[in-house]
């Protein structure tokens, strides 16, 4: 038996097929009006757009945000936990904008449009002899939706996807066209690199990307307090590394991929799953840590060699909500360490194991990891369920930590907080209130962020 | 049989705890891509088809093919290979239970998302009647 993780997508081939290299359609745009609610990833987050939007040009969508009066929110793929998205005004839809826009061998450089799923950036990127430096693990998410989160990965001097983001070009919530790189309008380009979609519309990212490469991909079981002592030196022995405890278990699954020369090695393909989820659930608590331990220690280990951009992203086809915090990467294992005893203190009906990566410092003035690495460390608990009476509990501990909140997941820090975690918070609001003073693209939430009112 | 009853157990927690999932081989995946490809041909040609239980109206040309490039870039991530047991493009047998159920209650569960289909599907821009006509070409296989 063996566990391998998600690799291929067929989306990937597809896009490429139909538009290898991300042709804008030529029709007109879409605007649809719908009586749905729309929902998030997680199904969690709802709201009633009045209309949506799905510009087929740059020039549309500068049309729009000039004469749309309202509230205007864009949208990647909805898999933020966090009310980023949620509007009852115009809701603008990126997906029709895809695909590689320039790029420049000598400096290893790509633009790609902020539609372009991440899913799809693999292929097109390989096709043109580049690869993304590092990657989420989850790649449905779009580009513009991606950035504006600071999504990120794992790796011992590995950044976030902001970190590698060389230039942004932004529709305002006026419909000004910008440009922003380091060079040219530096301020913007600082805020756009991690925006939370509040600057306007992102429609190109410019990526200091790498040539091509491969990934030896690993995953095996082991004791979390090895896992947990021995983590510094394997970070240094893998270039992505990471782990993920088993919740009233004393195992983590661990997940390590190496480059390498060698030869492709495919993921080995599985058969259905079924309900394990429903089985473990029934357990009470206080009985699941030997039913755990027994069914995790059998697992065998498994190997695959891959395209980096296969090797590093899956399809999370169980859809849970998340949060995720990130500490000093000195506070990262004591943290962890805390949030699993305080699940077995309290008996807190939870399965999904936690998450812990880390991420290099980058210098964009959102990131979570702006100015120095962190170790970023994430509970889960199953769309459906309640995640509150669990996370209320485990946020304190981030706090304690001096934790930051990823963007795009839940958390209940407003602008006094934040303020304090993140020594650029005003300089963005200084950026965010010059490019949208009548706050076109605030909703509750981000304004509750930014200290402005809707 | 215990020891092989124990693996299958295993596997399956390991799967939804690290939240794992299935790895397709190259091979599989060129053989379905080829067979969305003849698909969406067909999609283009459904115009004379009689209307079925999921469609309201008979959509135009038009509309067809603005649905078409959605399917594109958000059905297809999961229905071209059967992601997380998506019933997959043209597969009669899957289809047919949930055609069964009616349009109206595909069409709810599009929007709403059920089990591991989130809520509309990855098309955030897609209305209604796209995902009826979606939902129609994606089923044709059963019909």
């Amino acid at each position: 038996m063996s566990i391998t993780r998600r690799k291929l997508l067929a989306s990937s081939l597809l896009a490429a097929a139909f538009n290898p290299l991300g042709k804008t359609l030529a029709a007109g745009a879409d605007v649809a009006h719908s009586s749905a609610p729309w929902h998030n990833w997680s199904g969690y987050l709802q709201s009633n757009p009045a209309q949506r939007f799905a510009p087929k040009s740059e020039q549309e969508l500068a049309d729009f945000m000039k004469g749309n009066a309202g509230g205007v929110r864009p949208v990647g793929a909805g898999h933020s936990f966090s009310p980023l998205v949620p509007t009852n005004d115009a809701l603008v839809v990126l997906d029709n904008l895809s695909g590689v826009v320039a790029y420049d061998d000598a400096s290893t450089t790509a633009v790609l449009r902020a539609g372009t799923r991440l899913s799809d950036s693999g292929p097109m990127l390989d096709q043109i002899g580049q690869a993304m430096i590092n990657l989420p693990d989850i790649d449905r998410q779009t580009i513009g939706g991606a950035i504006a989160t600071s999504t990120h990965g794992t790796g011992l001097g590995l950044g976030s996807l902001s970190a590698y983001v060389t230039s942004v070009r932004l529709v305002t919530p006026e419909g000004r066209v910008i440009d922003a790189n380091r060079n040219d309008n530096p301020e913007i380009y600082q805020a756009a690199r991690t925006n939370l979609g509040a600057l306007g519309v992102l429609t190109e990212v410019g990526f200091q990307n790498r040539k091509p490469f491969k990934l030896k991909s690993m995953a095996w079981v082991e004791k979390t307090n090895t896992v947990i002592e021995s983590f510094a030196e394997r970070c240094l022995e893998y270039e992505h590394y990471e782990f993920m405890p088993f919740l009233h278990a004393d195992f983590s699954l661990v997940i390590a991929h190496k480059e390498t020369d060698g030869a492709l090695k495919p993921p080995v393909p599985e058969e259905d799953q079924g309900d394990i989820f429903g089985v473990l659930s029934n357990l009470p608590v206080f009985a699941r840590r030997p039913v755990i331990n027994f069914l995790v220690e059998a697992i065998e280990p498994s190997e695959a060699v891959e395209a980096s951009y296969l090797a590093l992203t899956n399809i999370r086809n169980d859809r849970f909500n998340e949060m995720e915090y990130s500490v000093a990467v000195e506070d990262g294992l004591a943290c962890v360490r805390e949030i699993l005893d305080t699940v077995t203190k309290l008996g807190i009906d939870a399965l999904i194991p936690l998450e812990y990566r880390v991420i290099e410092k980058d210098d964009s003035w959102l990131s979570m990891f702006s100015g120095s690495a962190k170790a970023s460390i994430s509970i889960h608990r199953m769309a459906g369920y309640d995640y509150k009476p669990y996370f209320d509990v485990i946020e304190p501990i981030f706090w304690k930590y001096g934790g930051r909140p990823h963007w795009g997941k839940v958390h209940s820090l407003g602008y006094d907080e934040l303020s304090n975690l993140y020594p650029h918070l005003d300089d963005f609001i200084e950026v965010q209130t010059e490019l949208d003073p009548s706050g076109k693209m605030l909703n509750q939430h981000i304004a509750k962020i930014l200290n402005r009112n809707v | 049989m215990l020891k092989k009853s124990l693996k299958v157990f295993a596997k399956q927690a390991a799967n939804l705890l690290a939240l794992t999932s299935a790895g397709v081989s190259l091979r599989r995946l060129l053989l379905v891509t080829a067979m969305t490809s003849l698909s969406v041909f067909t999609l283009t040609g459904c115009e004379t088809k009689e209307l079925q239980g999921v469609l309201l109206t008979q959509p135009s040309a038009s509309e067809t093919a603005q649905a078409q490039h959605k399917w594109v870039r958000s059905c297809a991530l999961c229905h071209v290979n059967g992601e997380g047991g998506a019933p997959k493009v043209g597969d009669a047998a899957a289809w047919q239970p949930r055609l069964e159920q009616g349009g109206d209650v595909l069409l709810a569960h599009t929007l709403q998302g059920l089990n591991r289909m989130p809520p509309l599907g990855y098309c955030m821009d897609c209305s209604e009647s796209d995902f009826r006509i979606l939902i129609d070409f994606m089923s044709r296989g059963a019909q």
